[in-house]
Protein backbone atom coordinates (compact mmCIF):
# COMPACT_ATOMS: atom_id res chain seq x y z
CA UNK A 1 0.00 0.00 0.00
CA UNK A 2 1.22 3.47 -0.87
CA UNK A 3 0.50 6.20 1.65
CA UNK A 4 0.68 9.97 1.15
CA UNK A 5 -0.09 12.76 3.63
CA UNK A 6 -2.03 15.75 2.25
CA UNK A 7 -3.04 17.44 5.51
CA UNK A 8 -1.49 16.86 8.94
CA UNK A 9 -3.00 19.63 11.09
CA UNK A 10 -5.70 19.54 13.72
CA UNK A 11 -8.48 22.02 14.51
CA UNK A 12 -8.05 24.64 11.77
CA UNK A 13 -5.85 25.23 8.72
CA UNK A 14 -2.82 27.42 9.46
CA UNK A 15 -1.30 29.14 6.42
CA UNK A 16 1.91 31.12 6.78
CA UNK A 17 5.68 30.81 6.69
CA UNK A 18 5.80 29.09 10.10
CA UNK A 19 4.09 26.01 8.66
CA UNK A 20 5.83 25.75 5.28
CA UNK A 21 7.72 22.56 6.09
CA UNK A 22 5.12 20.44 7.91
CA UNK A 23 2.16 22.06 6.14
CA UNK A 24 -0.90 23.94 7.30
CA UNK A 25 -3.76 21.86 5.88
CA UNK A 26 -6.13 19.88 8.08
CA UNK A 27 -6.29 16.08 8.19
CA UNK A 28 -6.21 14.06 4.98
CA UNK A 29 -4.22 10.92 4.11
CA UNK A 30 -4.46 8.99 0.83
CA UNK A 31 -3.82 5.25 0.57
CA UNK A 32 -3.60 3.20 -2.63
CA UNK A 33 -3.54 -0.57 -2.44
CA UNK A 34 -1.52 -2.89 -4.70
CA UNK A 35 -4.83 -3.80 -6.39
CA UNK A 36 -5.54 -0.10 -7.12
CA UNK A 37 -8.14 0.54 -4.41
CA UNK A 38 -8.14 4.23 -3.43
CA UNK A 39 -8.85 4.91 0.23
CA UNK A 40 -8.89 8.43 1.66
CA UNK A 41 -8.64 8.91 5.42
CA UNK A 42 -10.46 12.09 6.44
CA UNK A 43 -11.42 15.06 4.30
CA UNK A 44 -9.77 18.13 5.86
CA UNK A 45 -8.43 20.92 3.62
CA UNK A 46 -5.62 18.62 2.42
CA UNK A 47 -8.32 16.94 0.32
CA UNK A 48 -8.38 19.92 -2.08
CA UNK A 49 -4.82 19.26 -3.29
CA UNK A 50 -5.38 15.49 -3.37
CA UNK A 51 -8.40 16.19 -5.59
CA UNK A 52 -6.24 18.17 -8.01
CA UNK A 53 -3.89 15.19 -8.27
CA UNK A 54 -6.71 12.67 -8.73
CA UNK A 55 -8.11 14.79 -11.56
CA UNK A 56 -4.88 14.01 -13.46
CA UNK A 57 -5.82 10.31 -13.23
CA UNK A 58 -9.09 8.52 -14.06
CA UNK A 59 -11.07 10.93 -11.88
CA UNK A 60 -10.56 13.68 -14.47
CA UNK A 61 -12.45 11.55 -17.00
CA UNK A 62 -15.18 10.55 -14.56
CA UNK A 63 -13.79 7.03 -14.20
CA UNK A 64 -12.51 7.19 -10.65
CA UNK A 65 -13.63 5.30 -7.59
CA UNK A 66 -12.58 6.00 -4.00
CA UNK A 67 -13.61 5.23 -0.45
CA UNK A 68 -13.58 8.00 2.15
CA UNK A 69 -13.16 6.80 5.72
CA UNK A 70 -14.05 9.62 8.08
CA UNK A 71 -12.75 9.49 11.67
CA UNK A 72 -15.56 11.83 12.78
CA UNK A 73 -17.32 14.85 11.33
CA UNK A 74 -15.64 17.71 13.22
CA UNK A 75 -14.86 20.48 10.72
CA UNK A 76 -11.14 19.78 10.44
CA UNK A 77 -12.00 16.30 9.12
CA UNK A 78 -14.63 17.21 6.50
CA UNK A 79 -14.05 20.84 5.48
CA UNK A 80 -12.16 19.95 2.29
CA UNK A 81 -15.09 18.06 0.73
CA UNK A 82 -16.80 21.02 -0.98
CA UNK A 83 -13.47 21.79 -2.70
CA UNK A 84 -12.75 18.22 -3.83
CA UNK A 85 -12.82 18.54 -7.62
CA UNK A 86 -13.51 14.83 -8.41
CA UNK A 87 -16.89 15.13 -6.64
CA UNK A 88 -17.99 17.59 -9.29
CA UNK A 89 -17.23 15.22 -12.20
CA UNK A 90 -20.03 12.94 -13.36
CA UNK A 91 -19.18 9.24 -13.44
CA UNK A 92 -16.85 9.21 -10.44
CA UNK A 93 -17.96 6.99 -7.59
CA UNK A 94 -17.43 7.63 -3.93
CA UNK A 95 -18.51 6.00 -0.74
CA UNK A 96 -18.25 7.88 2.55
CA UNK A 97 -17.95 5.87 5.77
CA UNK A 98 -18.35 7.13 9.31
CA UNK A 99 -19.74 6.04 12.65
CA UNK A 100 -23.53 5.82 12.86
CA UNK A 101 -25.30 8.36 15.06
CA UNK A 102 -28.78 8.01 16.46
CA UNK A 103 -31.02 10.58 14.80
CA UNK A 104 -28.41 12.16 12.51
CA UNK A 105 -28.01 10.43 9.15
CA UNK A 106 -24.44 10.71 7.83
CA UNK A 107 -25.66 11.99 4.47
CA UNK A 108 -27.41 14.96 6.06
CA UNK A 109 -24.40 15.76 8.27
CA UNK A 110 -22.24 15.94 5.14
CA UNK A 111 -24.90 17.64 2.98
CA UNK A 112 -25.53 20.41 5.52
CA UNK A 113 -21.98 21.61 4.90
CA UNK A 114 -23.06 22.45 1.33
CA UNK A 115 -26.38 24.02 2.27
CA UNK A 116 -27.36 27.63 1.95
CA UNK A 117 -26.21 29.86 3.65
CA UNK A 118 -22.88 28.06 4.24
CA UNK A 119 -21.90 27.14 0.68
CA UNK A 120 -22.91 28.00 -2.86
CA UNK A 121 -23.47 24.55 -4.39
CA UNK A 122 -26.03 22.28 -2.70
CA UNK A 123 -24.96 18.67 -2.16
CA UNK A 124 -27.74 17.51 -4.49
CA UNK A 125 -25.90 19.26 -7.32
CA UNK A 126 -22.75 17.18 -6.81
CA UNK A 127 -22.26 15.28 -10.08
CA UNK A 128 -20.41 12.19 -8.89
CA UNK A 129 -22.18 9.18 -7.38
CA UNK A 130 -21.87 9.39 -3.61
CA UNK A 131 -22.94 6.62 -1.27
CA UNK A 132 -22.92 6.68 2.52
CA UNK A 133 -22.29 3.80 4.92
CA UNK A 134 -22.80 4.19 8.64
CA UNK A 135 -20.61 1.98 10.80
CA UNK A 136 -21.17 0.40 14.19
CA UNK A 137 -18.31 0.46 16.71
CA UNK A 138 -15.71 -2.16 15.76
CA UNK A 139 -17.03 -2.55 12.19
CA UNK A 140 -15.00 -4.70 9.77
CA UNK A 141 -15.47 -4.77 6.00
CA UNK A 142 -13.60 -5.12 2.72
CA UNK A 143 -12.91 -2.52 0.06
CA UNK A 144 -11.54 -4.37 -2.96
CA UNK A 145 -8.23 -5.87 -1.82
CA UNK A 146 -8.19 -3.79 1.38
CA UNK A 147 -9.51 -5.23 4.65
CA UNK A 148 -10.78 -2.53 7.01
CA UNK A 149 -11.25 -2.92 10.74
CA UNK A 150 -12.05 -0.21 13.26
CA UNK A 151 -12.15 0.76 16.92
CA UNK A 152 -13.82 3.47 18.93
CA UNK A 153 -11.63 6.36 20.10
CA UNK A 154 -11.90 8.61 23.14
CA UNK A 155 -12.93 12.01 21.76
CA UNK A 156 -15.85 14.44 22.17
CA UNK A 157 -18.72 13.14 19.98
CA UNK A 158 -16.59 9.93 19.52
CA UNK A 159 -14.12 9.28 16.70
CA UNK A 160 -13.20 6.06 14.89
CA UNK A 161 -9.76 4.54 14.26
CA UNK A 162 -9.31 2.53 11.06
CA UNK A 163 -6.88 -0.26 10.26
CA UNK A 164 -6.15 -1.09 6.63
CA UNK A 165 -4.64 -4.46 5.68
CA UNK A 166 -3.80 -5.63 2.20
CA UNK A 167 -1.44 -7.79 0.23
CA UNK A 168 -0.73 -11.52 0.28
CA UNK A 169 0.17 -13.36 3.49
CA UNK A 170 3.79 -13.47 2.26
CA UNK A 171 4.09 -9.65 2.28
CA UNK A 172 1.22 -8.18 4.28
CA UNK A 173 0.84 -4.41 4.50
CA UNK A 174 -0.90 -2.84 7.46
CA UNK A 175 -1.50 0.63 8.78
CA UNK A 176 -3.68 2.15 11.48
CA UNK A 177 -5.08 5.70 11.40
CA UNK A 178 -6.04 6.78 14.92
CA UNK A 179 -7.07 10.41 15.28
CA UNK A 180 -8.64 12.22 17.23
CA UNK A 181 -8.29 10.67 20.67
CA UNK A 182 -7.46 11.53 24.24
CA UNK A 183 -5.48 9.01 26.27
CA UNK A 184 -7.67 6.55 28.13
CA UNK A 185 -7.33 7.84 31.67
CA UNK A 186 -8.93 11.14 32.73
CA UNK A 187 -12.26 11.41 30.91
CA UNK A 188 -14.55 8.99 29.15
CA UNK A 189 -15.93 10.88 26.16
CA UNK A 190 -19.31 10.20 24.65
CA UNK A 191 -21.75 12.18 22.56
CA UNK A 192 -22.46 14.69 25.34
CA UNK A 193 -20.59 17.97 25.74
CA UNK A 194 -17.29 17.35 27.48
CA UNK A 195 -16.54 19.33 30.63
CA UNK A 196 -13.13 19.35 32.27
CA UNK A 197 -12.88 16.67 34.96
CA UNK A 198 -13.40 17.96 38.50
CA UNK A 199 -9.95 18.47 39.96
CA UNK A 200 -8.96 15.80 42.43
CA UNK A 201 -12.18 13.83 41.93
CA UNK A 202 -11.69 10.17 41.11
CA UNK A 203 -13.31 8.82 37.93
CA UNK A 204 -16.32 6.57 38.52
CA UNK A 205 -15.31 2.90 38.46
CA UNK A 206 -17.53 2.20 35.42
CA UNK A 207 -15.72 4.90 33.45
CA UNK A 208 -12.33 3.50 34.46
CA UNK A 209 -13.40 0.06 33.31
CA UNK A 210 -14.79 1.35 30.00
CA UNK A 211 -11.63 3.37 29.32
CA UNK A 212 -9.60 0.20 29.94
CA UNK A 213 -11.72 -1.65 27.38
CA UNK A 214 -11.36 1.14 24.81
CA UNK A 215 -7.59 1.25 25.25
CA UNK A 216 -7.38 -2.53 24.92
CA UNK A 217 -9.48 -2.48 21.74
CA UNK A 218 -7.28 0.21 20.17
CA UNK A 219 -4.15 -1.79 21.06
CA UNK A 220 -5.76 -4.89 19.55
CA UNK A 221 -6.51 -2.92 16.39
CA UNK A 222 -2.88 -1.75 16.18
CA UNK A 223 -1.35 -5.14 17.05
CA UNK A 224 1.64 -5.80 14.79
CA UNK A 225 0.79 -3.00 12.34
CA UNK A 226 3.69 -1.65 10.29
CA UNK A 227 2.60 1.94 10.73
CA UNK A 228 0.45 3.72 13.29
CA UNK A 229 -0.66 7.28 12.49
CA UNK A 230 -1.73 8.72 15.84
CA UNK A 231 -3.05 12.00 17.27
CA UNK A 232 -0.16 13.84 18.98
CA UNK A 233 -1.59 17.35 19.17
CA UNK A 234 -0.71 18.26 22.74
CA UNK A 235 2.38 18.89 24.80
CA UNK A 236 2.16 17.54 28.36
CA UNK A 237 1.37 21.03 29.70
CA UNK A 238 -1.37 21.60 27.11
CA UNK A 239 -2.92 18.25 27.93
CA UNK A 240 -3.03 19.09 31.64
CA UNK A 241 -4.81 22.35 30.80
CA UNK A 242 -7.29 20.90 28.29
CA UNK A 243 -7.88 17.20 28.99
CA UNK A 244 -11.50 17.70 27.86
CA UNK A 245 -10.49 18.59 24.28
CA UNK A 246 -9.88 14.95 23.45
CA UNK A 247 -6.31 14.86 22.15
CA UNK A 248 -3.12 12.96 23.01
CA UNK A 249 0.53 13.80 23.55
CA UNK A 250 3.39 12.08 21.67
CA UNK A 251 4.07 10.05 24.84
CA UNK A 252 0.50 8.71 24.79
CA UNK A 253 0.96 7.74 21.14
CA UNK A 254 4.27 6.01 21.93
CA UNK A 255 2.61 4.05 24.75
CA UNK A 256 -0.03 2.68 22.37
CA UNK A 257 2.55 1.93 19.66
CA UNK A 258 4.83 0.03 22.07
CA UNK A 259 1.95 -1.88 23.67
CA UNK A 260 0.81 -3.00 20.20
CA UNK A 261 4.27 -3.84 18.83
CA UNK A 262 3.99 -1.35 15.98
CA UNK A 263 7.10 -0.75 13.85
CA UNK A 264 6.67 2.91 12.94
CA UNK A 265 4.71 5.65 14.69
CA UNK A 266 3.71 8.76 12.72
CA UNK A 267 2.84 11.74 14.94
CA UNK A 268 -0.22 13.43 13.42
CA UNK A 269 -2.90 16.13 13.90
CA UNK A 270 -0.36 18.77 14.89
CA UNK A 271 -1.58 21.72 16.94
CA UNK A 272 -2.39 24.74 14.77
CA UNK A 273 -0.17 27.02 16.85
CA UNK A 274 2.93 24.77 16.54
CA UNK A 275 5.46 26.17 14.04
CA UNK A 276 7.90 24.04 12.05
CA UNK A 277 10.83 24.57 14.44
CA UNK A 278 8.69 23.63 17.44
CA UNK A 279 7.52 20.47 15.65
CA UNK A 280 11.17 19.55 15.04
CA UNK A 281 11.63 19.69 18.83
CA UNK A 282 8.48 17.64 19.48
CA UNK A 283 9.78 14.99 17.09
CA UNK A 284 13.28 14.98 18.63
CA UNK A 285 11.82 14.57 22.12
CA UNK A 286 9.56 11.73 20.99
CA UNK A 287 12.48 9.96 19.32
CA UNK A 288 14.52 10.29 22.49
CA UNK A 289 11.66 8.83 24.48
CA UNK A 290 11.34 5.87 22.09
CA UNK A 291 15.11 5.31 21.81
CA UNK A 292 16.16 1.73 22.43
CA UNK A 293 12.61 0.39 22.05
CA UNK A 294 13.00 -0.37 18.35
CA UNK A 295 10.08 1.93 17.53
CA UNK A 296 10.74 4.33 14.66
CA UNK A 297 9.06 7.73 15.15
CA UNK A 298 8.18 10.16 12.34
CA UNK A 299 6.24 13.41 12.35
CA UNK A 300 3.71 13.66 9.54
CA UNK A 301 4.27 16.45 7.04
CA UNK A 302 2.45 17.31 3.84
CA UNK A 303 3.99 15.30 1.04
CA UNK A 304 5.32 12.53 3.34
CA UNK A 305 5.02 9.39 1.28
CA UNK A 306 5.91 5.75 1.78
CA UNK A 307 5.20 2.32 0.37
CA UNK A 308 4.35 -0.19 3.08
CA UNK A 309 5.77 -2.96 0.87
CA UNK A 310 9.19 -1.37 1.34
CA UNK A 311 8.74 -1.24 5.12
CA UNK A 312 7.89 -4.93 5.63
CA UNK B 1 -9.65 54.76 11.13
CA UNK B 2 -6.94 52.12 11.02
CA UNK B 3 -7.70 49.17 8.74
CA UNK B 4 -5.75 45.90 9.17
CA UNK B 5 -6.01 42.79 7.00
CA UNK B 6 -5.90 39.45 8.84
CA UNK B 7 -7.11 37.19 6.03
CA UNK B 8 -7.38 38.08 2.33
CA UNK B 9 -8.19 34.74 0.71
CA UNK B 10 -11.51 33.49 -0.65
CA UNK B 11 -13.30 30.11 -0.47
CA UNK B 12 -10.84 28.02 1.56
CA UNK B 13 -7.57 28.66 3.41
CA UNK B 14 -4.56 28.08 1.16
CA UNK B 15 -1.48 27.13 3.22
CA UNK B 16 1.89 26.66 1.54
CA UNK B 17 5.02 28.57 0.55
CA UNK B 18 3.30 29.88 -2.59
CA UNK B 19 0.97 32.07 -0.48
CA UNK B 20 3.49 33.30 2.12
CA UNK B 21 3.61 36.92 0.94
CA UNK B 22 -0.11 37.72 0.57
CA UNK B 23 -1.24 35.10 3.07
CA UNK B 24 -3.48 32.04 2.92
CA UNK B 25 -6.09 32.86 5.58
CA UNK B 26 -9.70 33.49 4.63
CA UNK B 27 -11.48 36.82 4.94
CA UNK B 28 -11.08 38.96 8.04
CA UNK B 29 -10.37 42.70 8.33
CA UNK B 30 -10.35 44.86 11.44
CA UNK B 31 -11.15 48.57 11.63
CA UNK B 32 -10.02 50.59 14.67
CA UNK B 33 -11.88 53.83 15.16
CA UNK B 34 -10.24 57.04 16.36
CA UNK B 35 -11.53 56.33 19.89
CA UNK B 36 -10.29 52.73 19.91
CA UNK B 37 -13.64 51.28 18.78
CA UNK B 38 -13.20 47.87 17.16
CA UNK B 39 -15.13 46.70 14.11
CA UNK B 40 -14.38 43.24 12.70
CA UNK B 41 -15.31 42.56 9.07
CA UNK B 42 -16.02 38.83 8.57
CA UNK B 43 -14.72 35.88 10.53
CA UNK B 44 -12.63 33.75 8.17
CA UNK B 45 -9.51 32.01 9.52
CA UNK B 46 -7.76 35.40 9.70
CA UNK B 47 -9.88 35.97 12.81
CA UNK B 48 -7.77 33.46 14.77
CA UNK B 49 -4.64 35.61 14.55
CA UNK B 50 -6.62 38.76 15.34
CA UNK B 51 -8.04 36.97 18.39
CA UNK B 52 -4.54 36.20 19.67
CA UNK B 53 -3.55 39.87 19.37
CA UNK B 54 -6.72 40.98 21.14
CA UNK B 55 -6.06 38.63 24.06
CA UNK B 56 -3.04 40.78 24.96
CA UNK B 57 -5.40 43.72 25.45
CA UNK B 58 -8.69 44.23 27.32
CA UNK B 59 -10.19 41.13 25.69
CA UNK B 60 -7.77 38.98 27.70
CA UNK B 61 -9.30 40.35 30.90
CA UNK B 62 -12.91 39.98 29.77
CA UNK B 63 -13.33 43.70 29.33
CA UNK B 64 -13.46 43.91 25.54
CA UNK B 65 -16.31 44.82 23.22
CA UNK B 66 -16.44 44.73 19.44
CA UNK B 67 -18.85 44.88 16.54
CA UNK B 68 -18.73 42.16 13.89
CA UNK B 69 -20.09 42.93 10.43
CA UNK B 70 -20.77 39.69 8.60
CA UNK B 71 -21.08 39.97 4.80
CA UNK B 72 -22.69 36.51 4.54
CA UNK B 73 -22.28 33.08 6.10
CA UNK B 74 -20.28 31.17 3.49
CA UNK B 75 -17.61 29.13 5.31
CA UNK B 76 -14.70 31.36 4.36
CA UNK B 77 -16.44 34.21 6.23
CA UNK B 78 -17.29 32.38 9.47
CA UNK B 79 -14.86 29.47 9.85
CA UNK B 80 -12.55 31.33 12.24
CA UNK B 81 -15.30 31.95 14.79
CA UNK B 82 -14.96 28.68 16.80
CA UNK B 83 -11.24 29.46 17.21
CA UNK B 84 -11.57 33.12 18.21
CA UNK B 85 -10.06 33.17 21.71
CA UNK B 86 -11.84 36.36 22.96
CA UNK B 87 -15.23 34.68 22.41
CA UNK B 88 -14.37 32.23 25.21
CA UNK B 89 -13.64 34.90 27.84
CA UNK B 90 -16.62 35.79 30.06
CA UNK B 91 -17.16 39.54 30.20
CA UNK B 92 -16.29 40.22 26.56
CA UNK B 93 -19.19 41.18 24.35
CA UNK B 94 -19.71 40.98 20.61
CA UNK B 95 -22.55 42.28 18.56
CA UNK B 96 -22.74 40.49 15.22
CA UNK B 97 -24.64 42.21 12.41
CA UNK B 98 -25.37 39.86 9.54
CA UNK B 99 -27.53 38.93 6.61
CA UNK B 100 -30.67 37.06 7.67
CA UNK B 101 -34.39 37.71 7.74
CA UNK B 102 -34.34 37.88 11.53
CA UNK B 103 -31.85 37.87 14.37
CA UNK B 104 -33.01 34.42 15.48
CA UNK B 105 -32.35 33.05 11.98
CA UNK B 106 -28.88 34.60 12.13
CA UNK B 107 -28.37 32.94 15.50
CA UNK B 108 -29.47 29.64 13.98
CA UNK B 109 -26.82 29.96 11.26
CA UNK B 110 -23.98 30.41 13.76
CA UNK B 111 -25.51 27.82 16.10
CA UNK B 112 -25.44 25.34 13.19
CA UNK B 113 -21.68 25.87 12.86
CA UNK B 114 -21.20 24.88 16.52
CA UNK B 115 -23.50 21.82 16.31
CA UNK B 116 -21.91 18.82 18.10
CA UNK B 117 -21.65 16.90 14.81
CA UNK B 118 -19.13 19.50 13.67
CA UNK B 119 -17.63 21.17 16.71
CA UNK B 120 -16.86 20.24 20.30
CA UNK B 121 -18.21 23.66 21.30
CA UNK B 122 -21.72 22.28 20.63
CA UNK B 123 -23.56 25.57 21.11
CA UNK B 124 -23.06 29.33 21.11
CA UNK B 125 -24.17 29.12 24.74
CA UNK B 126 -20.87 27.46 25.60
CA UNK B 127 -18.91 30.52 24.51
CA UNK B 128 -18.08 32.57 27.59
CA UNK B 129 -18.55 35.97 25.96
CA UNK B 130 -21.90 37.63 25.33
CA UNK B 131 -22.84 37.30 21.67
CA UNK B 132 -25.70 39.42 20.42
CA UNK B 133 -27.06 38.89 16.93
CA UNK B 134 -28.67 41.53 14.77
CA UNK B 135 -30.20 41.07 11.33
CA UNK B 136 -29.12 43.94 9.07
CA UNK B 137 -31.66 46.04 7.22
CA UNK B 138 -30.04 47.34 4.04
CA UNK B 139 -30.16 51.05 3.37
CA UNK B 140 -30.81 51.84 7.04
CA UNK B 141 -27.70 53.37 8.67
CA UNK B 142 -27.00 52.30 12.24
CA UNK B 143 -24.69 53.74 14.90
CA UNK B 144 -21.94 51.82 16.67
CA UNK B 145 -21.13 54.58 19.15
CA UNK B 146 -17.98 56.70 19.06
CA UNK B 147 -19.42 58.55 16.09
CA UNK B 148 -19.18 55.49 13.86
CA UNK B 149 -22.07 54.86 11.53
CA UNK B 150 -22.57 51.86 9.27
CA UNK B 151 -24.74 51.38 6.22
CA UNK B 152 -25.22 48.16 4.25
CA UNK B 153 -26.32 47.29 0.73
CA UNK B 154 -26.96 43.93 -0.91
CA UNK B 155 -24.69 42.63 -3.68
CA UNK B 156 -25.46 39.66 -5.95
CA UNK B 157 -23.19 36.69 -5.17
CA UNK B 158 -23.84 33.66 -7.37
CA UNK B 159 -26.97 31.86 -6.24
CA UNK B 160 -27.17 34.08 -3.16
CA UNK B 161 -26.26 37.60 -2.01
CA UNK B 162 -23.69 39.22 0.24
CA UNK B 163 -23.73 42.47 2.16
CA UNK B 164 -21.37 45.34 1.44
CA UNK B 165 -20.77 47.73 4.35
CA UNK B 166 -19.81 51.41 4.48
CA UNK B 167 -18.26 52.50 7.77
CA UNK B 168 -17.95 56.22 8.48
CA UNK B 169 -16.30 58.15 11.26
CA UNK B 170 -15.49 61.87 11.37
CA UNK B 171 -16.02 62.30 7.64
CA UNK B 172 -13.80 59.34 6.71
CA UNK B 173 -15.19 56.24 5.01
CA UNK B 174 -14.19 52.63 4.48
CA UNK B 175 -16.28 50.35 2.27
CA UNK B 176 -16.03 46.55 2.49
CA UNK B 177 -17.41 44.68 -0.53
CA UNK B 178 -16.25 41.05 -0.64
CA UNK B 179 -17.89 38.31 -2.72
CA UNK B 180 -19.76 40.03 -5.51
CA UNK B 181 -20.55 38.99 -9.06
CA UNK B 182 -22.17 41.95 -10.80
CA UNK B 183 -24.56 41.48 -13.69
CA UNK B 184 -23.47 42.85 -17.09
CA UNK B 185 -24.44 46.41 -16.17
CA UNK B 186 -22.10 46.48 -13.14
CA UNK B 187 -23.05 47.54 -9.61
CA UNK B 188 -26.61 48.65 -8.86
CA UNK B 189 -27.33 52.35 -8.24
CA UNK B 190 -27.82 51.59 -4.56
CA UNK B 191 -24.46 49.84 -4.31
CA UNK B 192 -22.68 52.57 -6.29
CA UNK B 193 -24.14 55.09 -3.85
CA UNK B 194 -22.71 53.05 -0.98
CA UNK B 195 -19.23 53.01 -2.60
CA UNK B 196 -19.38 56.65 -3.78
CA UNK B 197 -16.30 58.71 -2.90
CA UNK B 198 -15.05 56.26 -0.26
CA UNK B 199 -11.57 56.90 1.11
CA UNK B 200 -10.96 53.16 0.89
CA UNK B 201 -12.90 50.50 -1.04
CA UNK B 202 -11.97 46.90 -0.12
CA UNK B 203 -13.33 44.96 -3.07
CA UNK B 204 -13.63 41.34 -4.17
CA UNK B 205 -10.86 40.52 -6.62
CA UNK B 206 -11.10 36.75 -6.79
CA UNK B 207 -10.28 36.19 -10.45
CA UNK B 208 -8.58 37.18 -13.65
CA UNK B 209 -11.20 38.19 -16.26
CA UNK B 210 -10.60 34.88 -18.08
CA UNK B 211 -11.22 32.76 -14.96
CA UNK B 212 -14.22 34.90 -14.09
CA UNK B 213 -15.72 34.31 -17.56
CA UNK B 214 -15.28 30.56 -17.11
CA UNK B 215 -16.75 30.52 -13.58
CA UNK B 216 -19.36 33.22 -13.92
CA UNK B 217 -22.06 31.45 -11.91
CA UNK B 218 -19.87 31.43 -8.81
CA UNK B 219 -20.56 35.13 -8.31
CA UNK B 220 -17.13 36.68 -7.86
CA UNK B 221 -15.36 39.68 -9.37
CA UNK B 222 -12.29 39.91 -11.53
CA UNK B 223 -9.75 42.70 -11.05
CA UNK B 224 -11.41 44.42 -14.02
CA UNK B 225 -14.79 44.38 -12.22
CA UNK B 226 -13.10 45.79 -9.10
CA UNK B 227 -11.38 48.55 -11.10
CA UNK B 228 -14.62 49.37 -12.88
CA UNK B 229 -16.56 49.70 -9.60
CA UNK B 230 -13.78 51.83 -8.06
CA UNK B 231 -13.60 54.11 -11.07
CA UNK B 232 -17.36 54.57 -11.35
CA UNK B 233 -17.72 55.30 -7.63
CA UNK B 234 -14.77 57.71 -7.62
CA UNK B 235 -13.07 56.14 -4.60
CA UNK B 236 -9.70 57.44 -3.40
CA UNK B 237 -8.14 54.03 -2.80
CA UNK B 238 -8.95 50.49 -3.92
CA UNK B 239 -7.76 47.45 -1.97
CA UNK B 240 -7.88 44.17 -3.90
CA UNK B 241 -9.18 41.34 -1.68
CA UNK B 242 -10.49 37.71 -1.55
CA UNK B 243 -8.02 36.08 -3.96
CA UNK B 244 -8.73 32.65 -5.40
CA UNK B 245 -7.21 29.82 -3.34
CA UNK B 246 -5.22 28.55 -6.32
CA UNK B 247 -3.48 31.86 -7.05
CA UNK B 248 0.06 31.96 -5.70
CA UNK B 249 1.82 35.21 -4.76
CA UNK B 250 3.24 35.73 -8.24
CA UNK B 251 -0.23 35.52 -9.76
CA UNK B 252 -1.52 38.12 -7.28
CA UNK B 253 1.43 40.40 -8.24
CA UNK B 254 0.23 40.03 -11.84
CA UNK B 255 -3.39 40.81 -10.86
CA UNK B 256 -2.22 44.01 -9.17
CA UNK B 257 -0.30 45.17 -12.26
CA UNK B 258 -3.26 44.40 -14.49
CA UNK B 259 -5.71 46.09 -12.11
CA UNK B 260 -3.59 49.28 -12.15
CA UNK B 261 -3.81 49.29 -15.94
CA UNK B 262 -7.59 48.81 -15.77
CA UNK B 263 -7.95 51.77 -13.40
CA UNK B 264 -5.80 54.00 -15.63
CA UNK B 265 -7.69 52.85 -18.70
CA UNK B 266 -10.91 54.03 -17.01
CA UNK B 267 -9.42 57.40 -16.17
CA UNK B 268 -9.05 56.64 -12.45
CA UNK B 269 -5.37 57.55 -12.44
CA UNK B 270 -5.75 59.32 -9.07
CA UNK B 271 -7.10 56.18 -7.41
CA UNK B 272 -4.45 54.53 -5.23
CA UNK B 273 -4.27 50.75 -5.67
CA UNK B 274 -3.25 48.27 -2.99
CA UNK B 275 -3.22 44.48 -3.15
CA UNK B 276 -4.30 43.52 0.38
CA UNK B 277 -2.02 41.13 2.23
CA UNK B 278 -2.09 39.66 5.69
CA UNK B 279 -0.67 41.98 8.31
CA UNK B 280 -1.00 45.12 6.17
CA UNK B 281 -2.41 48.22 7.87
CA UNK B 282 -3.88 51.20 6.01
CA UNK B 283 -4.58 54.53 7.74
CA UNK B 284 -7.75 56.16 6.50
ZN1 LIG C 1 -9.43 16.97 14.55
ZN1 LIG D 1 -12.31 16.32 16.64
ZN1 LIG E 1 -15.93 34.41 0.23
Amino acid sequence: MKVRFWGVRGSIPVPGPRTNRYGGNTSCVAVRSPGGTDVVLDAGTGLRKLGQELMQRGFGEGKGEAHLLISHTHWDHIQGLPFFAPLHKAGNQFCVYARERAGTPLRSVIATQYDDPYFAVPFDAVKADVDFRELGDGARFELGDVRVSSARLNHPWIATAYRLDSGPASSPASMVYATDTAPFRDILFGEAVAAPPASGAALPAVDVARLGELRASLIDLCRGAQVLVHDAQFTDAEYRERPHWGHSTPDDAIDIALAAGVKTLVLFHHAPERGDDELDLVLAAARARAAGSGLEVLAAHEGLEFDLAERA
Amino acid sequence: MRVTFHGVRGSIPAPGPETNRYGGNTSCVSVRGAGGELVILDMGTGLVGLGKELMAQEFGRGAGAATVLLSHAHWDHIQGFPFFAPAFVPGNSFRVHGMARSSSLLEGILEGQMNPSYSPISSLRNLGATIELVAVTTGMPFDLGGGISVCAALNPHGSTAALAFRIEQAGRSVVYAPDVGYPDGGPSAEVLALYRGADLLIHDCTYTPADRAERRTRGYSSYADAADAAARAGVAQLAMFHYDQDYGDDVVDELARACRAELDHRGATACTLTAAREGMTLEV
